[in-house]
């Protein structure tokens, strides 16, 4: 049994079927077509899947895709601004080479955004703190802290 | 302005953070269907029951495959005990023993539920003392009958033993007679998990003749041979295309869902998608192998060790894998990095009821470094002697050969970065304070070689591409070292060259991404391709320029008269000018690293015989354990690695920060324990990967001396940097607490208890 579900992906309204019992990360990559939000282990563990709702980052491997209903949710995809142009974080994760296989890097980005959003200028132990959710397996963290660093130095997201 | 050693950031960073880069997992065809596997629910036991009729007749279902459908024989990496589908017998936990292809993963999730399996359990053979145990039941009764690689060199194997490697000689047991104390340490370390990011996949297709296979794995042509070994096809109706890789760390170097998918698109007709989830991922990777290893030496008062024995029992699991190669790894290190006088080494691959294990960057030099250097450690406190300094007065010096009888030219590089890690860090001023220790660990390791090939295009607008099937697994080998060397080869800025995704169908064979081969090969086969086009491309200049060949050099996307370089010519116009002389820009270049010399004698059971290429690597670390939980804190890291010639820093740094990161997980969180023949830690959370709160910033110096055999000097350098990091914490909390560290990873509990033993002396 399906459901319609209504709500509004980097700012595009959608509508969808979606089954009762199916997350969002299933809805953003299989009837979305939005493959940028990884799937790492389904049990919201790794957080390869982030996305924002509203100003939270949530693990959408495991958040139900009718309790999105209305809301507004942003993805990777829709980080870059109007005209193509990465982000802040996104330039600064380039250019501190904080992308090794990247597989991550779009929950993390997901989750530094949202604590950029929150906290304008965050100390290195916050930011650590906030990527407790995020697991990196390639670069040790060193370039990801260097990444928001840069942008915090630049004064703003 | 050469593009060699400049921090260009990779040519894929742009499409990853934007979410548009495709991993094996994003890849998608119209009409796709999905595989599901049935896998074994216990660790040993006998077949009774398989009945799929059920699962044939669910909604969605288009087929149901077993060891009925499948072919009979056995395939492997080196040695062929490996069923398509379990068929009599099940082995070890998520061994596949079916699989399900349907319209929807869901579907095809409830048709493998609803297979019948009974299964006649067996007690396991859980580990490895009991699988040597006299009277053992034995994985492989017909070992003695299976087929190995064709070319391989014949092997000691035996019983539940795969392979067994054996260096004696002669002269130790006199040596230890020489010893004025004998110190025997026993050390034994678990699994541990790749835990990339991205969970294994495949797509396959079937065209009648030719299968075709999407991967994101470190070696396409490794999965070309091993799928058409296992299908009983030859090589060359495989097609295997790459697509970006969410992480390997050597997991992606053998099978690992291919042939599955393989399978299910030609018995469909369909293409075909098998994706693991991550608890089946978890427990059915070949993960670093558990191992036991016992090191026995003499020492004399003044400071000299005068012989060792060592014998490491490595666990490879229900099949053998790589392990049976891995056994070779002890002869590169057992003796090398400090003089250690004779020394006799037994290493053994021994079957167990466990998933099959393999390769993990830094292949067993992990656990081998470990067990040393906590060794060193113990022979130096033995004699009373500062750890350091019994370091240095034992060193490796240039001309000195490990056990396989290769010698290393330039080992002096060891003592080189043993003082320039004493200059950030001096020995006396770390570590100190009451919760606080230092530990000191070096390891030489090789640039693994194997053949690799680019081929190099000019491309009518003056960039260059350069197609390889070089895999890029994400340590930037590919969209920063070939990139790179190829720009600075024509005098190009890294941006204007673009590499293509591997494709077997359509390029020259490369050997994969492993052992930090791939800048160092592949960088001297796009060399050599770039040798065949400079003479075409200064000839057609010649022309256009009126002005000899030997006078032109290529910079800035121009060919220029050297000493005039207002005369010059854009490489674009040279491109185009070519189709009508001799045709277009384009030219392949291959390359092999050759082999040092080694002493065949020098073991039985020698398959993987030398260390080309050897780096030179000292860590140090200082520690603080919290006398209230045992938790280990590392305070400071320091790498002194020598990499020939640096051709990205921002990539060299990267690799070095994210193997130390790896390394720490396996000195105190992470480990593939095992209770019954069953992981006891089944998820990621549980298995205890570190977190940005967990690592600090490395302090990193690179020693850089070019080798002449290398693209612009470059030696490998991404794999080592995870190799002595066990070793160096382990030694750090040994000095913090006094507790003698043996096991990975360190225990809390060890930690509080040597606390309390040491409150109370």
């Amino acid at each position: 049994m399906t459901q319609e579900l209504s709500l509004e992906v980097n700012g595009i309204p959608a509508r969808v079927e979606v089954d009762a019992d199916e997350v969002l990360l299933d809805t953003l990559r299989d009837r979305l077509h939005l493959t940028g939000t990884k799937r790492g282990c389904d049990e919201g563990e790794c957080g390869a899947c982030t996305v924002i709702i509203g100003r939270t980052p949530v693990h959408s491997c495991i958040f139900p895709s009718l309790a999105a209903a209305g809301a507004q949710v942003r993805t990777v995809e829709g980080l870059a601004g109007g005209g193509g142009e990465l982000s802040d974080l996104q330039r600064a994760f380039v250019d501190t080479a904080a992308v090794q296989c990247g597989f991550c890097t779009p929950g993390f980005l997901m989750t530094l955004t949202a604590l950029l959003e929150s906290e304008a200028s965050p100390s290195d132990h916050e930011v650590d703190e906030a990527m407790a959710g995020n697991i990196c397996r390639c670069t040790g963290y060193s370039a990801i802290r260097a990444a928001v660093r840069s942008v915090v130095g630049e004064g703003g997201a | 302005m050469t593009a060699v050693g400049l921090g260009t950031p990779r040519s894929d960073a742009d499409a990853k953070v934007r979410g548009l880069a495709r991993y094996g997992v994003d890849y998608r065809e119209a009409g796709m269907l999905h595989a599901r596997l049935l896998r074994s629910p216990v660790a040993a036991g006998r077949i009774t029951r398989l009945d799929v009729t059920k699962a044939r007749s669910y909604p969605g279902v288009h087929a149901v495959v077993t060891a009925d459908e499948s072919p009979k024989h056995r395939n492997g990496l080196i040695l062929f005990d490996t069923p398509f589908f379990a068929a009599d017998t099940v082995l070890y936990e998520g061994e596949p023993i079916a699989m399900v292809v349907a319209d929807t993963p869901n579907q095809a999730r409830r048709a493998v539920e609803a297979i019948a399996l009974e299964i006649e359990d067996w007690e396991p053979v859980s580990d490895v003392t009991e699988a040597l145990a006299p009277g053992a039941r034995l994985l492989h009764p017909d070992l003695d009958s299976y087929e190995i690689l064709p070319g391989a060199a014949t092997w000691p194997k035996h019983g539940n033993c795969g392979g067994v490697l054996t260096s004696d000689p002669g002269g130790v047991d006199e040596a230890f007679q020489t010893a004025d104390v004998i110190v025997e340490d026993t050390l034994e370390v678990p699994r541990q998990y790749q835990a990339y990011l991205e969970p294994k996949s495949a797509t396959a297709s079937y065209d009648g003749w030719r299968w075709t296979i999407h991967v994101s794995h470190q070696f396409p042509f490794q999965v070309r041979s091993r799928v058409a070994q296992a299908m009983g096809v030859t090589d060359s109706r495989i097609r295997v295309v790459g697509h970006h890789m969410g992480g390997g760390f050597g997991a992606r170097l053998d099978l690992g869902l291919e042939q599955f998918a393989a399978i299910g698109a030609s018995v469909t007709g369909r293409t075909v998608q098998l994706v693991n989830d991550r608890d089946e991922d978890l427990i059915s990777t070949m993960s670093r192998e558990n191992a036991t290893i016992r090191v026995r030496s003499g020492v004399t008062t003044d400071g000299r060790i005068v012989a060792r024995e060592f014998e490491c029992l490595m666990d490879g699991g229900a099949y053998a894998g790589d392990t049976v190669y891995l056994t070779s790894i002890p002869m590169f290190m057992v003796a090398s990095v400090y003089r250690v006088g004779p020394t006799r080494v037994t290493a053994k691959s021994v079957y167990t009821n466990t998933a099959p294990s393999g390769a993990f960057r830094g292949v067993s030099g992990t656990y081998i470094c470990f067990a040393l250097e906590r060794h060193t450690d113990r022979l130096a406190q033995a004699i009373g002697m500062d750890r350091r300094e019994f370091r240095m007065r034992n060193l490796f010096e240039s001309g000195d050969a490990m056990l396989n009888g290769q010698t290393l030219d330039d080992a002096y590089i060891l003592r080189e970065a043993f003082e320039r890690v004493e200059e950030v860090a001096p020995w006396q001023g770390v570590g100190k304070g009451p919760l606080k220790g230092v530990g000191l660990a070096a390891v030489i390791w090789l640039t693994n070689p194997l053949a690799g090939s680019a081929t190099l295009s000019i491309q009518q607008d003056g960039s260059l591409g350069v197609s390889t099937a070089a895999t890029e697994n994400g340590s930037g080998a590919v969209t920063m070292g070939v990139r790179q060397i190829a720009a600075a080869q024509f005098g190009l800025d890294a941006e204007q060259v673009f590499v293509t995704a591997p494709d077997t169908d359509t390029q020259g064979y490369d050997a994969g991404s492993q052992g930090s081969r791939t800048t160092h090969v592949v960088g001297m086969a796009v060399e050599a391709a770039a040798e065949q086009l400079k003479p075409r491309i200064f000839n057609i200049a010649s022309g256009l320029l009126g002005a000899l060949p030997d006078d032109l050099e290529l910079s800035g996307g121009s060919v220029c008269v050297r000493d005039d370089p207002s005369r010059s010519v854009p490489l674009a116009t040279v491109a185009r000018t070519a189709f009508g002389l001799g045709g277009p820009l384009s030219a392949t270049g291959t390359y092999n690293v050759p082999l040092p010399k080694w002493d065949p004698d020098s073991a039985e059971g020698l398959l993987f015989p030398v260390f080309p290429v050897p780096t030179y690597h000292v860590h140090l670390a200082e520690v603080e354990v919290d006398p209230d939980d045992g938790s280990v804190r590392v305070n400071r890291y320091v790498v002194a690695q020598e990499v020939g010639r640096m051709i990205n820093p921002d990539g060299v740094y990267g690799q070095i920060q994210g193997g130390v990161a790896q390394g720490m997980g396996y000195a105190l969180w992470e480990g593939l324990e095992t209770r019954d023949g069953l992981y006891t830690r089944r998820t990621l959370e549980s298995y205890g990967l570190p977190l940005a709160v967990d690592v600090p910033d490395v302090e990193i110096i690179i020693l850089e001396h070019p080798c002449e055999a290398g693209p612009f000097g470059a030696k490998g350098a991404a794999e080592p940097p995870i190799v002595p990091v066990a070793a160096v914490i382990a030694n750090a909390v040994s000095d913090a607490t006094g507790a003698n560290i043996t096991t990975l990873p360190i225990d809390p509990e060890e930690v509080l208890e040597a606390l309390d033993e040491r409150r109370e002396a």
